[in-house]
């Protein structure tokens, strides 16, 4: 597993995508303080106003787009030429080589998370806020990591099975509006999209209210991303592969 | 030899799917506007007319249209990179300006497939929910004309991106960046969006919101009226397609 890990991220090495990761998120932030900064007369909850605006465009639009991205990247070159037969030939078991992408895109989501933090306050005290951070913040954080982990599995699982690099970023845009319909539905539990709605307090700063709550959102994710992980081994294991 | 250039292009597309993909995109986006429709005509039964839904897609294709571009011109670019056929189609005697036509083509006559299955559920929509006034085949043919000259511009500009750069993760960052700014262009003053190309399926849209006092009223453009910024797009289409096609001329392979 430390091999698959290892060479995973030997094939990022040089590569540009993260000039993606970071102007993605500074887009977000940049584009949510400017609407901040243009309508303060009515966004007067200081730093939980500025959230309602970047992480709107950030967790609703932007991020599970950016996963579906890095997914593809990830997958890209292995439909290159004849690299699918030399994969499967490889030593190691075909399980360790889906689970390691998956670990590889948990590290750089880390980053993007991390980089969309630090920008957040950045700009929440160039513009001026003077109270404190909100409580809520370190869940959001983690709570929008997971959900990153539990989307990225999905896309991951997609960019493997579909050649094409671009039509799993077309699935994750339907998959956005479906999670919005859900979320709207109130039914946000049960699709990983309108998971990170929630989870990161999108569109309800509220959050998860209660402990059952949590655990739906926990147990959720862990389902989502054990089933994916099933369905990506069993297809690896019995399908021919034509490189 | 045009034609020939544009026919191989269509039969290089036989089995990629992207009609279907593309009717799939469509698909949603059309229950995601008949989902909106049916809510507003509930609450106010008003809503029932061809404002309101000309209105709320050009607002919704601002958001989809940008990303289905960008998937549909990659996908028609890509091929070449993946399959390493650039040298295989340089040897043949065809000029490159032919090739990268070609591809423009190809993409716009899918792009405009698109818009032409949009206006017809919209029109079959309008007849089954019974609206008041009859089709309105001028507005729509505006709404049309508008669609396609957006799509010509950023087509111009993702077909450039997606030859100049083999790796497609770029082509379709720029697609989702300008989904964003397609969705987000009204909030931005005129001075600066009108540079936003992504955002002229609102502004050329023959029907125009105004937010007061909690409520959305609409009220048609002329076609004179949209001429200038249709001139615009029809610039920036141009020029993009011109700077783009003289750099994959003079780029080495």
């Amino acid at each position: 597993m430390i091999r698959c890990i290892a060479v995973e991220w030997l094939k990022l090495k040089r590569s540009l995508l993260w000039l993606i990761l970071f102007i993605l998120p500074f887009i977000s932030v940049l584009i949510g303080s400017a609407n901040f900064s243009l309508n303060q007369g009515v966004l007067q909850k200081e730093w939980y106003s500025l959230w309602s605006q970047v992480s709107l465009f950030y967790g609703e639009f932007f991020l599970p787009i950016l996963i579906a991205i890095c997914a593809a990247y990830i997958w890209r070159l292995e439909h290159f030429h004849h690299n699918w037969n030399m994969l499967m030939t490889a030593p190691v078991k075909q399980s360790s080589i889906f689970i390691a992408k998956i670990i590889i895109l948990s590290v750089l989501l880390l980053f993007v998370q991390i980089l969309f933090f630090t920008f957040y306050i950045i700009a929440g005290n160039s513009l001026g806020l003077t109270a404190g951070l909100p409580g809520e913040i370190f869940g959001w954080f983690i709570r929008g990591w997971l959900t990153s982990i539990t989307i990225g599995t999905f896309q991951l699982a997609l960019s493997m099975r579909i050649r094409s690099f671009a039509l799993p970023v077309g699935i994750a845009l339907c998959a956005i509006i479906f999670g919005l319909t859900l979320y709207i539905r109130e039914l946000g539990m049960f699709f990983p999209h309108s998971l990170l709605t929630i989870g990161m307090g999108v569109l309800s700063q509220s959050g998860l209210t209660s402990i059952h709550e949590l655990i739906l959102f926990l147990t959720m994710n862990i389902l989502y991303t054990g089933v994916i992980i099933v369905i990506a081994k069993q297809w690896l294991e019995k399908t021919d592969i034509i490189a | 030899m045009n034609v020939t250039v544009i026919q191989l292009e269509y039969f290089k597309l036989r089995r990629k799917r992207l009609f279907l993909i593309s009717t799939g995109f469509l698909l949603v986006e059309i229950l995601w506007l008949f989902l909106n429709m049916n809510q507003s005509i509930m609450r106010n039964p008003d809503q029932a007319r061809w404002e309101p839904l000309i209105a709320t897609i050009s607002s919704m294709n601002g958001l989809f249209l940008p990303l289905l571009i960008a998937i549909s011109v990659s996908r028609i670019c890509d091929m070449e990179h993946k399959g390493n056929t650039w040298k295989l189609l340089l040897t043949l005697s065809v000029k490159r300006s032919r090739l990268y036509f070609a591809k423009f083509f190809v993409a716009n006559g899918v792009m405009f497939t698109i818009a032409v299955l949009q206006m017809i559920a919209m029109i079959v929509y309008g007849i089954l929910k019974d609206f008041a006034d009859p089709v309105p085949v001028n507005v729509f043919m505006q709404f049309l004309i508008g669609i396609l000259l957006t799509n010509a511009a950023i087509i111009a500009l993702q077909q450039w991106v997606s030859f100049a750069l083999k790796n497609q993760a770029f082509a379709l960052a720029l697609g989702m960046i300008g989904s964003f700014l397609g969705m987000t262009g009204g909030l931005f003053p005129f001075s600066i969006r009108r540079f936003f190309i992504w955002s002229y399926y609102n502004e050329l849209s023959p029907v125009a919101q105004h937010f007061s006092h909690d409520q959305i009223t609409y009220s048609l453009t002329n076609l004179p009226e949209l001429l200038p910024l249709m001139g615009t797009v029809f610039i920036f289409a141009v020029s993009l397609y011109i700077i783009g096609s003289f750099s994959i001329r003079k780029k080495e392979v």
